[in-house]
């Protein structure tokens, strides 16, 4: 019997995916051609005859290297975008903004620790639904399809959302300090914005991080779970 | 035999048809369809595989890593709520379409 696998690597070797996606696309096609194959040879065809009418499945394998690659890299990408990172990315946010809200309506005081002459805010309460948070989109974000990266990259999204603001304020203070003349000491706003980074960055992206893995950890667990009670 | 543009047409709907029942991996999908269509559709490797990577790109279809009882590895595919969604539509444009043919052909032999 030939070595479909060897085969099918051999003819899509230029086949312009990523390592994993292209060993993914070879391995899927190679049991094709073997199912097939076996299919042909339990019909009481001869081998030689069997492997000819196996090969006629394919006429152009240049052609179809090509055309995997389109179906692969092109169909919605924005709408897979959509679904898979910006609305469970969202939903997280607002549910933890949403969350944050309603603890400090409820009179909730954040926690202070004093550190390098300055005092660091920790909602512990809000701190501590994050990683379900996270969670969340995590799984909101696998279930449509996310990969891992994009799971996790969902699972943060407030955490880098909240990045992307600090990171601008730089330029619009600078600005606004050129326009009002007053001279601002950078040592005080390097401070403030390093004290707000561990309050409203650091420890809340590592909560929500901390979810997301958990939950892609469950993920895995429940495909390699499934693939032991097939076998 | 129907010609190779309705074949076009029909495969997304014959694909979405089949996985309605169960999940399949590929090589059981186009023996399926081929079965119940009395050979009118028949997919080849070529024609099945590029097909079914658009339609999981579309988030129509979920392929997913199993062991069959042969230990073989194998990507079974899954429909999913968005290819459920997308079934009816479909199924109801083919049947206006098939329709319509069928009542002009009808006109014609008047």
């Amino acid at each position: 019997m030939p070595d479909w696998q060897e085969l099918v690597r051999q003819r899509l070797s230029s086949l312009a995916l990523d390592a994993e996606e292209k060993d993914e696309v070879q391995v899927e096609l190679a049991a094709h051609l073997e199912e097939s194959y076996e299919v042909f040879c339990k019909e009481g065809l001869p081998e030689k005859e069997a492997v000819h009418r196996t090969f006629e499945q394919v006429a152009d394998w240049l052609d179809l290297q090509r055309r995997i690659f389109i179906a692969k890299r092109t169909g919605y990408p924005m709408q897979k975008r959509v679904h898979q990172l910006w609305i469970p990315g969202f939903l997280t946010m607002a549910l933890s903004i949403v969350f944050l809200v309603m603890l400090q309506k409820l009179g909730f005081n954040p926690r202070m620790v004093s550190w390098r002459d300055s005092d660091i805010f920790f909602y512990a309460p809000w701190l501590v639904s994050l990683p379900f948070l996270g969670a969340f989109g995590a799984y909101i974000s696998s279930r449509a399809g996310g990969s891992r990266r994009t799971a996790l990259l969902a699972s943060i999204f407030p955490a880098l959302a909240l990045t992307l603001t600090f990171l601008l304020m730089f330029p619009i203070g600078f600005i606004v300090e050129r326009i009002i003349g007053s001279q601002v000491d950078f040592s005080i706003v390097a401070a403030s914005l390093l004290r707000d980074g561990i309050d409203w960055i650091l420890v809340p992206g590592a909560a929500l991080l901390a979810g997301g893995l958990l939950m892609h950890l469950l993920f895995s667990l429940r495909s390699s779970w499934r693939e032991t009670a097939i076998g | 035999m129907i010609g190779a543009g309705i074949k076009r047409g029909t495969a997304e709907l014959a694909v979405l048809s089949i996985l309605e029942d169960g999940p399949l991996h590929g090589y059981e999908m186009a023996r399926q369809i081929e079965q119940q269509t009395k050979g009118a559709l028949r997919f080849t490797l070529a024609a099945l595989y590029p097909m079914l990577y658009r339609m999981e790109q579309r988030g129509w279809i979920r392929g997913a890593w199993e062991i069959s009882s042969s230990g073989r590895r194998k990507r079974c595919y899954r429909l999913t709520p968005a290819g459920k969604k997308k079934l009816s539509p479909l199924r109801k444009e083919w049947a206006e379409l098939f329709g319509a043919l069928k009542r002009l052909t009808k006109v014609s032999h008047a």
